[in-house]
């Protein structure tokens, strides 16, 4: 890569860079995990960057990229162990004030939950959360749109489950 | 499902708590890779010595401990080993504190530096392992000579020679070229063993400076 294009690179990574935080948030259970997750997908970036044409906007470009990685990891540490450690240290404190027992116990039960969802099914409740439409989430998984309505539906209903036994 | 929204405005009031990072930390970031080249080098150390000691500990018996007291060498041998552990440790706290330290520094700038002395500590590794090498053939050799089955023969026949210290040369030309064989070897081994790596963490390197520069 030349040094125009690094630069253009990081100018963007620095801009976006949000986009893989929350993915390496939902895709790992500790801060070091967390780390290791985004250094990973910020070296996938870096390499695909140069086949990156620009067709797309940069930052759909990085969510594909960045969920394919984290796909991609979750599974290669998925074989070597496959315990499940909730720690949830991101999503221990509350990030807005007004503090509802009730509602906090609910979200704290959704995170639970969709920390304990498949690789794929992690990507859309992400991409939801991020209000994707669902053409877009379907391009980025490379899954068809009905495919994910179907999926979605699942998980909502999965979700729906938990909070209300 | 009103849940949902709950969680999207949750997740949306979360946009502003996550790190920020500069240009300059992400691109460490992306060549920090480094680290994990040098946390291999920390493990194959551990692998190498577990390797040894294992052998050593299999092949050591009361016939080999006859032999080796049989050419006088029995506390050469053990003097050496002792050595040999006391340094290897010392190497492998040496890698440990390489990867350490590189997965904690920040700035390209320490990184550099890092990987230079993570250079400098596998380049005297492999010396000390080759001079450990050289020296215990060198022991074993004057040991065989001096006590061994031959030794008789071998004395005889330097003493019928008229030139006996062009025969000695000749021994000890023999015994250097067998020694020098065995050395290359191993060099030869450890450059295929950590030349791969290092030729990694040099393009690191080499990139790293390109960003300080």
């Amino acid at each position: 890569m030349d040094k125009k294009l690094e630069h253009i690179f990081l100018s963007e990574f620095e801009t976006h860079q949000n986009i893989v935080h929350k993915i390496c948030s939902l895709y790992s259970n500790d801060r070091e995990a967390h780390h290791d997750l985004f250094q990973e997908i910020s070296i996938q970036l870096w390499k695909a960057y140069p086949k990156f044409r620009g067709d797309s906007k940069f930052s759909t470009w990085m969510y594909r990229v960045a969920i394919n990685t984290a796909i991609t990891q979750y599974r290669k540490n998925k074989k070597r162990t496959d315990t499940h450690d909730i720690e949830n240290v991101l999503f221990k404190t509350k990030a807005y004030e007004d503090y509802d027992p009730h509602e906090e116990q609910q979200l704290s039960l959704m995170y639970q939950a969709i920390k304990e969802l498949n690789d794929i099914d992690k990507a859309l409740i992400f991409m939801f959360l991020e209000d994707k439409k669902y053409d877009e989430i379907s391009s980025t998984l490379g899954i068809s749109e009905v495919n994910t309505r179907v999926k979605m539906n699942r998980i909502k209903k999965k979700l729906n489950k938990i909070l209300n036994p | 499902m009103k849940e949902l929204d709950l969680l999207k405005k949750d997740w949306k009031a979360r946009e502003d708590s996550y790190p920020k990072l500069d240009k300059e930390a992400l691109y460490t970031l992306i060549w920090r890779r480094s680290s994990s080249i040098v946390k291999w080098l920390y493990y194959i150390s551990i692998a190498e010595f577990v390797f040894w000691t294992a052998l050593s500990f299999f092949t050591k018996n009361s016939e080999t401990d006859a032999l080796v007291k049989s050419i006088h060498l029995y506390s050469f041998i053990n003097i050496l080993t002792v050595i040999n552990y006391a340094v290897l440790i010392y190497f492998i706290y040496r890698f440990y504190k390489n990867y350490k330290k590189i997965s904690y520094n920040s700035s390209s700038k320490e990184l550099v530096e890092s990987i230079l002395k993570v250079k400098r500590t596998v380049t005297h590794y492999v010396w000390f392992n080759l001079s450990i090498l050289a020296t215990s053939l060198l022991g074993l050799f004057y040991g065989i000579i001096h006590y061994g089955p031959a030794t008789e023969s071998i004395f005889n026949a330097a003493a019928k020679e008229d030139n006996s210290l062009l025969f000695w040369a000749i021994i000890a030309a023999v015994c250097i070229l067998i020694i020098g064989l065995a050395v290359l070897l191993l060099w030869l081994f450890y450059k295929l063993l950590y030349g791969i790596l290092l030729k990694k963490l040099k393009m690191n390197h080499k990139e790293l400076r390109k960003l300080n520069s």
